[in-house]
């Protein structure tokens, strides 16, 4: 296992958000406030120290309660944050889905939006024409296709996100509760493109509430506590020593 | 290969060129959307400054009076490089604001955005060639070979306002007040680069500070040659080459020092 190239590697990644105090809209009291020394930051540290390796073509779920930072490591793994210490590095191209819908413009028909998500994945017009029934096939959305995605339930909207993002092999895909929306039969589907996609080497991080998605689709499981590793090994350890937390601090509550 | 995500420029210049597709379907976007209200479409882009050069004429020609030799031209001239300029570095200046959705969610190289602003400008100062040149014929204007050294003037406007987009994109994610601040600049810029006045009729100490201003050596090198039928003298070029080049290094410099951190803001 450990023999396997490395394709995500994180040493002491650390992400701040500076709120309210620090968010001086204006220049000028920028200005001002910088003049008089007066800068003052509240920090709110959501990852704090994370140091991760993944190596090629595993799949490793992020487990844990809201805020614990599940969401921001995914952002700042996709490069859209750059952490405020540590290093991410990352072998190859990354396609993410970090919320849903987003990439998408409600006033564009389905396959105008497969368009923009793809060009927005890098990748041209001719490899996107290419690849386009596929996509559609894999969608399920029939005639909707040709319809503004307003329309769209947000069942739909997740089928057509997905299908987009591993209608290529990406080296690391990134999934954000992308199957909190879908059918069971879409969750099948999915199961099967992402094993499909692991044979030919993606390396998969999905974030999920969900111990059962996790058992189901990852072979990693790593749970997040406010900004730090807590758990990192197999998907029931780690499932069950979280429930076990999460049933302790209920009890204590 | 492993890479770093927030990568240095030899590696994000290819992964950008990955992305020349997106860059162009938001020009199209672009030119779409400031299109699609008007009832004659792309030809606005065209009539847009003549109608401007016509209310000029009347103002300069008639009432204030300097002279100027066929000043439709000079004017019709200088309003197509100012509109440009002005225009695309507003809009550069203010494309990270405005995919502010997209700029948090998705990992694209944030440099697509003000690209596109500053080609969609350029596209549209490309239509408005036509104009000019039907007004070069019906105003007898000698068509000289000086003309074809427009394509090297509008590369270096291009590179000039890109580094300016640049710059002010990640400024304007900041702090609101920029993009105000900005826009009375620009308007105070307006009447200190000869545009539609010529530079002979500034008093003598103002016009020796005037002849500094970056935007009207920009703006000579293309006017030059359409109005003058003459090549831009050495010096010239040079210093507008010169600007060019810094503008777009300082602006490439402190967009991939701050892009990152604009997520935050936006």
């Amino acid at each position: 296992m450990s023999e396997r190239p490395i394709a995500l590697r994180l040493s002491g990644v650390a992400l701040c958000y500076r709120l309210a105090k620090q968010r001086i809209p204006s220049f000028k009291e920028y200005a001002i406030s910088w003049l008089k020394g007066s800068l003052s930051y509240e920090e709110l540290w959501a990852l704090r120290g994370i140091d991760l390796v993944v190596s090629r073509g595993e799949r490793v779920g992020i487990i844990g309660r809201n805020g614990a930072g599940k969401s921001t490591l995914l952002t700042v793994i996709s490069g859209v944050l750059r952490p405020t210490r540590g290093e991410v590095e990352v072998s190859g191209r990354v396609a993410a889905i970090l919320e849903l819908g987003t990439g998408f413009d409600w006033e564009l028909t389905g396959i105008e939006n497969i368009f923009l998500n793809a060009l927005l994945l890098g990748r041209t017009r001719a490899e996107i024409r290419e690849r386009l029934e596929s996509i559609v096939e894999f969608s399920e959305l029939g005639d909707f296709i040709r319809s503004p995605i307003r329309s769209y339930s947000s069942g739909m909207i997740a089928r057509l996100g997905f299908a987009v993002a591993t209608a290529w092999v990406p080296e690391v895909l990134l999934l954000d509760e992308v199957f909190a929306v879908g059918d069971v039969r879409f969750l099948q589907r999915c199961q099967e493109r992402l094993l499909a996609l692991r044979e030919q080497g993606t390396t998969m991080i999905l974030v999920s509430h969900s111990p059962d998605v996790l058992e189901k689709s990852c072979d990693r499981a790593v749970w997040l506590d406010r900004g730090e590793v807590r758990a990192d090994g197999s998907v029931s350890e780690v499932v069950a020593s979280y429930l076990e937390g999460a049933a302790e601090r209920s009890g204590v509550g | 290969m492993p890479r770093r995500v927030p990568a240095g420029l030899a590696d994000r210049l290819p992964r950008l060129f990955d992305f020349r597709d997106l860059v162009w379907a938001l020009v199209a976007r672009e030119l779409k959307v400031r299109y699609r209200r008007s009832a004659i479409g792309f030809l606005w882009t065209m009539l847009q400054p003549l109608l401007t050069m016509l209310v000029l004429q009347v103002a300069f020609s008639a009432l204030f009076r300097f002279d100027v030799p066929n000043y439709p031209v000079y004017v019709l001239a200088g309003v197509l490089l100012w509109n440009f300029i002005s225009q695309s570095i507003l809009a550069a200046m203010n494309s990270l604001r405005g995919n502010a959705q997209l700029l948090k969610k998705v990992p694209v190289p944030k440099e697509v955005f003000p690209i596109a602003t500053v080609a969609s400008g350029l596209v549209n100062l490309l239509f408005a060639l036509g104009p000019l040149l039907l007004i070069l014929i019906v105003t007898g204007h000698p068509l000289r070979p000086s003309l074809l050294f427009l394509p090297v003037a509008i590369v270096i406007a291009t590179v000039f306002v890109l580094g300016a987009g640049l710059l002010l994109a990640p400024l304007a994610a900041f702090f609101q007040d920029v993009v105000e601040m900005v826009g009375v600049a620009m308007t105070m810029l307006m009447y200190l680069t000869p545009v539609f006045y010529p530079l002979a009729i500034i008093p003598d100490r103002l016009r020796q500070i005037l002849r500094y201003n970056p935007v009207r050596v920009i703006l000579e090198v293309f006017r030059v040659p359409i109005y003058e039928g003459r090549l831009p003298s050495l010096t010239m070029v040079l210093a507008a080459v010169g600007l060019a080049v810094v503008s777009f290094l300082l602006g490439l410099a402190v967009f991939r020092r701050s892009c990152d951190r604009t997520a935050f803001y936006l």
